[in-house]
């Protein structure tokens, strides 16, 4: 195989996974200040937090399909 | 469901009022609302002793609450039974307050004399073995001091400027203490004491200061005294606390039994406050269940006769936005209410969608962690904080939801093969019934999908017949996005052969004609609502992922028992793995099928803003609240 189909296959889950946790890393601190003030924000707050993790849930799916694909 | 709500209005005889509002806070059934401002009726007027009384009340409602804290009055105390007269409730409340006050100040009191003495440990232990020499000079003056970490070299000044000043008259002790401070007994003639003075203030250094109850006395003297209080004080604050529990078991339940006759009292003035009144005759409106309006007619008619009458305001009088929200599931759907009521409430006849999240909640759960051992091991602990949890609570809707999220668990871990993990497989021989997660990762990435897609469809039509009614255009328009959603689907698999190939042109040709009939309908938004639709479905796929590394993780922790040399060590670790992964395989897949539910799902026709009922009784908020 290729170096280049696992290589592919950890960037496709890698990049994700960094933005994912740049995007978590803005809102966990605003989510935590809001909840300081409304604790009645908790769900809408746990939300927010799990909205970016599509971004890595996808490059995960996707770096499986490269490395099923590539005939790892 | 959404229960069917009925406004009703009351009238009768205007001396009657306060009894009407009293056999309707028995009842506990109506929420109330204020009737429609009208040029005939007028609100109740307050005078000036009610409006005194409702001030009393409040801050007797305060000083209740205040008791009741200080004297940490367990929320588990039961009421009392007579209802008390009202002068004997206000002393009581009065004095719970004041006992409470008392108990407190003294508790933190000690508490703070405890740990400033605690403080001067350190001290007592350094300056200890320095103050034995302190006799010889009982005519003279002692200095006790503590040198911060670099003042240790003044000590050496002071030594060679005393010695000139007095000779060997004069005594200098010093003790290392923790935190490289040092504790330093200077003992000099009288004489010599302004000068040490001058060196102590030049050097900023002050003597130890002693707690305000031993003020005046030199340290050689209060120390003994401090220790024998310090041994004192433990005893106190135990007594003291007794005290308190003492008092709040004396209190407690007449506290509560207090409280909820002012509350009531309260309640019954705001709701006044709601009502309406002619010359001769009030109005009282508001809202209750349609199938408890029979039973408040017949309670008001067999109390007050014909002079009291109950109707219905006609539907067209009022707004849906307006009608307080109640929501009734069957038995084994109600627990998922508590997830429901994570979000805002939904409008008044729009629908509930508790049934759907009993149904899909704990499938996508189930298909997350498909795990026969993990599964065992929370129906094992939801079966615990069910037995443990009384009553209706949230703590019971939790484990009940989280024994259907192990039964779903329990069977796609069967049809899946796994128990913890591969375990099942190497030790007992299980197969997969279905598939096998480990290996069949496209199977399962598409079974994923089309769930989310048949979620979607399912929100999508709701969507459309929730709207109907309301909005018929939006409804044509998650109507056609529902059948485009189908369409597309359906093209997909022909184009791989799933479905016949030869469908594909007729698919498409659908989507073509649909496609401008979408934007025509709902506007140049159409097209983009529906692209994220589809990236809604895609969503799903989240399922397969969140599934696939939770078997994958089960699989690494098992792997662990052989990979450490010693079969014992290699056990504890796999099992502290299959810890973490079961902590993470209940936490994660809980977190994004409730995403799931409220950003995919909820999204399609999930309409907030519903007015939660509060009927007004006794023990509810006040009606002003409810409103």
């Amino acid at each position: 195989m290729s170096i280049w189909i696992p290589l592919a296959a950890a960037l496709a889950v890698g990049l994700p996974a960094l933005a994912t946790a740049w995007a978590q890393s803005r809102i966990g601190p605003a989510g935590a200040a809001a909840l300081a003030e409304k604790p009645e924000l908790t769900t809408t707050v746990i939300i927010m937090v799990a909205i970016p993790e599509t971004m890595v849930v996808l490059g995960f799916v996707v770096a499986v399909l490269i490395m099923l694909r590539g005939g790892a | 469901m959404i229960l069917a709500m009925s406004r009703v209005r009351i009238l009768g005889p205007r001396p009657k009022l306060a009894e009407v509002l009293g056999a309707l806070q028995d009842l506990g059934l109506i929420h109330l609302a204020p009737p429609p401002e009208t040029s005939v009726l007028t609100p109740v007027l307050t005078s000036p002793r009610e409006e005194r009384l409702r001030l009393r009340l409040g801050r007797l409602l305060e000083d209740a609450a205040v008791a009741g804290r200080l004297l940490e009055v367990p929320p588990a105390t039961p009421a009392a039974k007579t209802p008390l007269p009202l002068p004997r409730t206000v002393r009581l409340i009065v004095r719970a307050r004041r006992e409470g006050e008392r108990l407190v100040a003294r508790i933190e009191s000690l508490e703070e004399e405890q740990a400033l003495l605690a403080r001067y440990e350190a001290v007592f232990q350094a300056f200890e073995p320095l103050l034995r020499s302190q006799p010889r000079w009982a005519s003279g003056r002692a200095y006790h001091v503590v040198l911060r970490p670099g003042q240790k070299e003044m000590v050496a000044r002071l030594r060679s400027e005393l010695g000139a000043l007095l000779g060997d008259a004069f005594e200098i002790r010093d003790h290392p203490l923790p935190a490289d401070e040092t504790a330093l007994l200077i003992l000099v003639p009288a004489h010599a004491a302004p000068r040490v003075e001058q060196w102590l203030a030049a050097g900023r250094v002050s003597e130890v200061s002693l707690p305000a109850g031993f003020a005046g006395k030199s340290l050689a003297e209060a120390m003994p005294a401090m220790q024998e209080r310090r041994r004192q004080l433990p005893a106190e604050l135990a007594a003291t606390r007794r005290a308190r529990a003492e008092a709040a078991r004396r209190y407690g339940p007449l506290l509560r039994q207090g409280t909820g006759q002012l509350r009531d009292l309260l309640a019954r003035l705001e709701a006044r406050d709601l009502s309406r009144v002619t010359a001769h005759a009030f109005v009282i409106e508001g809202w209750l269940p349609s199938d408890s309006r029979a039973r408040v007619a017949r309670t008001l008619e067999r109390d007050f006769g014909a002079e009291v009458v109950l109707e219905e305001v006609a539907q067209d009088r009022w707004t849906a936005e307006t009608a307080p929200v109640v929501l009734r599931n069957p038995r084994l759907f109600r627990p998922f209410e508590l997830l429901v009521s994570l979000v805002p409430l939904p409008r008044y006849g729009s629908i509930d969608p508790t049934p759907f999240v009993a149904v899909f909640f704990p499938m996508f759960f189930g298909l997350m962690l498909g795990d026969i051992g993990y599964a065992a091991l929370l129906f094992g602990l939801a079966y615990l904080l069910r037995r443990r949890s009384a009553g209706e609570g949230w703590r019971r809707s939790v484990a009940e939801i989280l024994i259907a999220c192990a039964c779903f668990s329990g069977i796609f871990g069967a049809l899946f093969g796994e128990f913890f993990g591969d375990l099942g497989r190497r030790a007992f021989g299980l197969h997969a019934l279905w598939f096998d997660r480990e290996e069949a990762i496209v199977p399962f990435l598409i079974l994923a999908v089309s769930l989310g897609a048949v979620h979607m469809l399912l929100g999508l039509v709701i969507g459309a017949v929730s709207a109907f009614a309301g909005h018929r255009r939006q409804a044509i328009g998650r109507g056609l996005a529902a059948v485009m959603l189908v369409l597309v689907i359906l093209a997909l698999l022909a184009s791989v052969e799933v479905v016949p190939r030869g469908l594909l042109t007729p698919l498409t040709v659908g989507i073509l004609v649909i496609f401008p009939i979408m934007v025509v309908v709902e506007g140049v938004v159409a097209p983009v609502e529906f692209l994220s639709t589809l990236g809604k479905v895609l969503s799903y796929s989240r399922i397969m992922a969140l599934g696939t590394a939770s078997v994958m993780l089960a699989v690494v922790a098992n792997e662990m028992s052989g990979a450490f040399g010693s079969v014992i060590v290699g056990v504890i670790f796999a099992l502290l793995f299959h810890l973490v992964n079961f902590a993470l395989g209940v936490m994660s897949p809980a977190i994004h099928a409730l995403r799931l539910h409220y950003v995919e799902f909820f999204g399609n026709f999930y309409s907030p803003g519903g007015v939660a009922y509060r009927p007004f009784g006794h023990g509810t908020p006040p009606p002003s609240r409810a409103t």
